[in-house]
């Protein structure tokens, strides 16, 4: 019986002005914010450079990762970028969205802040714990029980 | 029989009830299979079990779920509606009957509480975390591998299982495949000598590289959520645009949602040799990634804190099958692989190590009994979380030795790189919002 072939996969998506996924990750770092910095990159090219920068990034890679926290498409990218950031900085910027957010994006940056086990957030989490949106409660709870189990 | 520690159970009730029943209603007809009798098992002593995407591997798997008098497969959930009516189909066909029930969200599955256990089936983007929600929500759990895709992943399966007392079972079915755990029996006996290296394959270079992409597939308009939820098909990785191909299987090779060939095998052949060292509960201090070239067949040479090496390699083994394993002492060694087939040094030719092909095709079936069995007397199985964490904390580690393409010293007690902040910040990954472990 003859077998039945699968196509070739299509080719990945390359894109215009920064190239392929291999070459954008084989940015320097500022080369890398400047994506995050431009406002004409596509989607593709700035959730590359966050990748990237979860491994590269320092302090000065933080604005414009944080910059890209209430971005719909980026929010992920940008915690996926700035969640390994050590200088705290990075909490602050976290912290600070806190503020900001609502719906899934707070609550990603609510996980992402007990990730981090950023003892200074405490405070906003134990607020949030009573917020109306019952995904936000649980998220906040749960960050505390991880930054403060016993609480 | 109650296997679980309530003091009334479902099944306890449901014995009672079918006992009472009988014996009430008189001359009503109960049928012999309900009570246990001709043969077949009480509900009272079966396993009820739950799928979650269940695609080409997790039906074999389930096949055998299926071939056991003593399991009920009761609900299908999969964020595909063509593969939830397949499944639903295989069991009804099974049982004759139509009650293989079809959810979409993994959410109305864990509220089922008449069912025991899940049989996880997903890619592996989505292993770790429903596993572990899984556990939270009482239900006992074989999981296809890669179980995880972070070193975090990885010690949180095993830390939620081991604190809850869930049973937990990885599909790494060789730790039951009859010619492994006959070279596993050689090796521990002692004929080997002193274990000097363990070899295990890793994914065939020409199969699964051990680098992985982190391209994008051309987007292409997305299917109605009733027929392919994307969104949740994607769960805790990050948003891309859909693209058929991933959904077909070929989500395999990208960064987002597969370790590459370290992890697609080694979380097989690593686990052997943990297992064969004793090691279930630690992992090797070094890794040293060989072969960076793309033509060069590539290899990670580990060393464990007592002196012990293990080498992940792609190529080099006697040609037995896939799978390769090869344990090395200073008295001799023993190699075998999917294939079935044990080879030895000369001086221990006289071990009697045939094993059928017959045999060595039963590994599956033998997993999944170890894990029924498990399920009913509460203890923890060949492939339990513990050790199932672990090896895919060796196989992340050496993955990620890999993509940095230099030596790395670890600390198995603190899951950490030594003096490398690089490798430690590719210990974990964020969860796209909502999820998290």
């Amino acid at each position: 019986m003859p077998q039945t072939q699968q196509p070739a996969p299509p080719q990945p998506m390359v894109d215009n002005k920064y190239g392929a996924a291999g070459e954008i990750m084989a940015l320097s770092q500022p080369r890398l914010i400047a994506i995050l910095q431009d406002k004409s990159a596509s989607v593709y090219a700035r959730a590359k450079a966050c990748q990237r920068l979860a491994v590269v990034g320092d302090k000065s890679a933080v604005p414009a990762l944080a910059a890209l926290l209430a971005d719909t498409q980026l929010s992920h990218y940008a915690r996926f970028g700035l969640e390994p950031i050590s200088d705290p900085s990075a909490g602050d910027a976290l912290r600070a969205a806190l503020a900001n957010l609502k719906g899934n994006l707070l609550i990603g940056v609510i996980n992402s802040i007990a990730q981090r086990k950023d003892a200074k957030s405490v405070d906003a989490l134990a607020r949030l714990r009573h917020d109306a949106d019952a995904g936000i409660a649980r998220a906040a709870d749960a960050a505390l029980a991880r930054i403060r189990p016993g609480m | 029989m109650a296997f679980k520690s309530e003091s009334v159970t479902r099944r306890s009730l449901l014995k009672k009830t079918a006992t009472a029943s009988a014996l009430i209603t008189a001359p009503h007809f109960v049928p012999a299979s309900a009570l246990g009798l001709a043969g077949a098992t009480p509900p009272s002593d079966r396993v009820t079990l739950g799928g979650l995407g269940i695609g080409s591997r997790g039906t074999r798997v389930l096949q055998s779920f299926l071939a056991q008098s003593d399991v009920q497969f009761l609900a299908i959930c999969d964020v595909r509606n063509d593969r939830r009516e397949t499944i639903k189909s295989m069991a009804d066909q099974k049982y004759g009957n139509r009650d293989c029930t079809m959810y979409s969200e993994q959410e109305e599955l864990w509220a089922r509480k008449d069912i025991d256990a899940l049989l996880i089936a997903t890619g592996d983007r989505w292993h770790a975390l429903l596993s572990i929600l899984s556990a939270r929500a009482g239900k006992d759990v074989y999981c296809e591998k890669p179980c995880s895709m972070t070193v975090a992943e990885s010690r949180a399966l095993a830390a939620t299982f081991h604190q809850l007392g869930r049973v937990y079972q990885a599909g790494t079915q060789r730790r039951n495949g009859t010619n492994f755990v006959r070279a596993y029996e050689l090796a521990r006996s002692g004929k080997l000598g002193k274990l000097q290296t363990l070899h295990a394959e890793a994914g065939p270079g020409e199969r699964w590289a051990p680098l992985t992409s982190h391209a994008w597939l051309p987007a292409e308009p997305e299917p109605p959520k009733q027929v392919t939820d994307w969104d949740r098909w994607l769960g805790p990785a990050p948003w891309r645009p859909y693209n058929s191909n991933y959904i077909q299987g070929r989500w395999r090779g990208y960064f987002d949602f597969h370790g590459g060939g370290i992890l697609e095998w080694g979380s097989h052949t690593a686990d052997l040799c943990q297992w064969v060292a004793g090691m279930d509960e630690t992992a090797p201090v070094e890794y040293e990634p060989r072969g960076m070239g793309a033509d060069s067949p590539y290899s990670i040479h580990c060393r464990y804190a007592n002196g012990l090496r293990l080498v992940l390699r792609d190529k080099g083994f006697l040609g037995l099958g896939s799978c390769h394993i090869r344990y090395e002492g200073d008295n001799g060694w023993v190699e075998t692989a999917d294939g079935g087939k044990i080879e030895v040094s000369e001086n221990l030719r006289n071990e009697n190590l045939l094993v059928t092909p017959e045999d060595a095709r039963e590994a599956t079936t033998n997993h999944v009994r170890d894990f029924v069995a498990c399920v009913k007397n509460r203890r923890q199985p060949r492939s339990n979380a513990l050790a199932a964490g672990q090896t895919h904390i060796l196989c992340h580690a050496a993955y990620i030795a890999f993509q940095l393409g230099r030596k790395l010293a670890f600390d198995p007690a603190t899951d950490t790189f030594v003096g490398d902040a690089e490798a430690n910040r590719m210990r974990s990954r964020a969860m796209r919002e909502p999820w998290r472990l």
